[in-house]
């Protein structure tokens, strides 16, 4: 079609002959995107991590010593029949005073003063995959105290809460930094195409005169922002990768940061696809609004 | 064709255009005179969409201008041709690439767009220049290269604002023998002029202007 060809020859027309400009604005908008990035990158970790801890929650319910055979294997049955329940393991009195003395061998002193073996038996359970939430883990806990023969029930809870709502307000701080810097985008780049359209409003009228429809004559701007945005993602994203390679070769710092994280991923393929698919779009929009003032002066 | 009925336009408070009532039948050739800020250019401009009445109605072609949308604007363009008196060439286009662009915009195939801008330039004798920038042309020429883009799409209604300005005697009697051509296909034409010689080359209904009224409306001699 040649109208296509025609608008594709605009705006690499119009990129050209403002190449200063347009380096700045793909400059500025990859800064902005960069600025998100960081965010997103950590927040997507942050939940790679707490899911990868979540695989290994278990739920350990502690037994009443004075419970009898019978009632041990009532309850066995009973727990291993919960749809929360993946795999169940008994740990007896015996068992676990093994267990503790030889994972703290200088504390030996601290039990033989007591005589009797004072750990209780235990069920030690992990969750099938669907159950694997903080709230789901929660309720369950709570309904397993009140089960008869259960003495005690212990799930690993602080660290996971705390990395949940920790997780909460990433992803809050990611959508808010992420909303203010699309804003700045869009702006940076709304102000660039106003550039190129002020000093073309003589062409931009001619079309007018000739018969030009208002949509023939933006879709070369719209293009032009679109391909600004997409390359400011671009940049942005070739940034991050090289921050993100720096860091992990250079610094070791992943395994620092956070001692649990099993490894720090980047973006994976689809997702930066999606990122400068959104820089398309925030430089298109730019592209729109830039037209609002001229529309407006011309009434 | 075209209708004017008490039509006022004001620049600054000032009147360019005071109640003007006209009628322009199809196929009509008109001449528009007036000395220098008459309010010719203001005339053409109200029937080209590009300025809008303060009050009275246009109709062209049976429409009502005031009601048309600003997206129908271009539409009603698309039926009209205009020479403009400061040409309004794209500067960083060829010649032939600034007659081509109302086809374009109109999504006409290469092929006719070729065929058709091609024509354009051999009508006004431009033929040779196609591949220049206006730029380098002299004015007599842009104004050639203006007047091949108002006829290219074969308007209805082809209005042409001081379209032999910049031209020597004999090539502006040969635009006007080109005007009369076009007008012999039917097209209608109003044409603003200050030049004597060609209203007495032409010989069509002269309408005057004065400090934005119509002073006189005479047929041709018989
Ligand atoms: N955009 C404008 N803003 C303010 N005043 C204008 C504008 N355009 C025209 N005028 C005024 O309106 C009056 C008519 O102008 P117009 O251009 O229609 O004259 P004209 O008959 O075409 O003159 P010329 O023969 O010199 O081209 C003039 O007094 C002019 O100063
Ligand atoms: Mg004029």
């Amino acid at each position: 079609m040649r109208r296509l060809g025609y608008w594709v020859r605009e705006a690499v027309t119009n990129i050209r002959v403002n190449q200063t400009t347009t380096f700045i604005a793909v400059v500025t908008t990859a800064f902005t995107l960069v600025c998100f990035g960081v965010f997103l990158l950590l927040y997507l970790n942050l939940r790679g991590a707490v899911s990868s801890l979540q695989d290994d929650i278990k739920v350990i319910v502690y037994l009443h010593d004075d419970l009898p055979a019978q009632g041990l294997a009532d309850l066995q049955r009973r727990l291993s029949g919960e749809p929360e329940a993946a795999d169940l393991a008994y740990v007896s009195k015996d068992k676990a005073l093994a267990d503790f003395r030889a994972q703290f061998p200088s504390e030996q002193g601290l039990l033989q003063g007591l005589g009797e073996n004072p750990l209780p038996a235990s069920f030690e359970m992990t969750l099938t995959p669907r159950y694997r939430s903080v709230d789901a883990v929660k309720r369950w806990t709570d309904r397993l105290k009140a089960v008869p023969g259960v003495a005690q029930v212990q799930y690993s809870r602080d660290w996971i809460d705390n990395l949940a709502t920790m997780i909460g307000y990433v992803e809050l701080a990611s959508v808010a930094v992420g909303m203010l810097l699309a804003a700045a985008s869009v702006t940076i780049i709304a102000n660039t195409i106003r550039l190129t359209l002020y000093a073309r409003r003589e062409e931009i009228e001619i079309m007018r005169l000739i018969g030009a429809t208002g949509a023939f004559i933006k879709i070369p701007y719209l293009l032009e922002g679109a391909v600004l945005g997409a390359l400011g993602a671009m940049l942005a994203l070739a940034l991050l990768k090289g921050g993100f390679e720096f860091m992990t070769l250079h610094l070791g710092l992943p395994s620092r940061v956070l001692g649990l994280a099993p490894k720090l991923g980047f973006f994976p393929f689809q997702m930066s696809v999606w990122l400068v698919v959104a820089g398309l779009f925030l430089g298109t929009v730019g592209s729109l609004i830039s037209w609002v003032g001229l529309e407006r002066s011309r009434t | 064709m075209i209708q004017l009925f008490h039509v006022w336009k004001h620049y600054a408070k000032r009147p360019a255009l005071s109640d003007i009532t006209l009628q322009v039948e199809k196929g009509e050739f008109v001449l528009l005179m007036g000395p220098s800020g008459a309010g010719k250019t203001t005339l053409l401009k109200l029937l080209f969409c590009a300025e809008r009445a303060d009050d009275g109605q246009i109709l062209i072609q049976g429409k009502n201008v005031a009601r048309i949308k600003p997206s129908g604007v271009p539409y009603l363009r698309r039926t009209m041709g205009f020479v403009f008196q400061d040409f309004r060439l794209l500067q960083k286009k060829t010649v032939f690439d600034n007659v081509a662009l109302p086809l374009l915009v109109q999504g006409l195939s290469s092929f006719d767009i070729r065929r058709k801008a091609s024509e354009a330039l051999k009508a006004v004798g431009l033929e040779h220049r196609k591949e220049s920038r206006p730029a380098m042309l002299s004015a007599g020429e842009q104004q050639r290269a203006c007047i091949a883009r108002a006829i290219v799409n074969s308007p209805l209604i082809l209005l042409a604002d001081e379209p032999t300005g910049n031209m020597d005697p004999d090539l502006a009697a040969d635009i006007m023998d080109l005007f009369k051509t076009i007008n012999a296909r039917g097209t209608t034409l109003v044409i603003a002029t200050h030049n004597r010689q060609v209203v007495e080359q032409v010989n069509r209904r002269v309408v005057t202007l004065a400090e934005g009224r119509l002073a006189s409306d005479v047929g041709a001699r018989q």
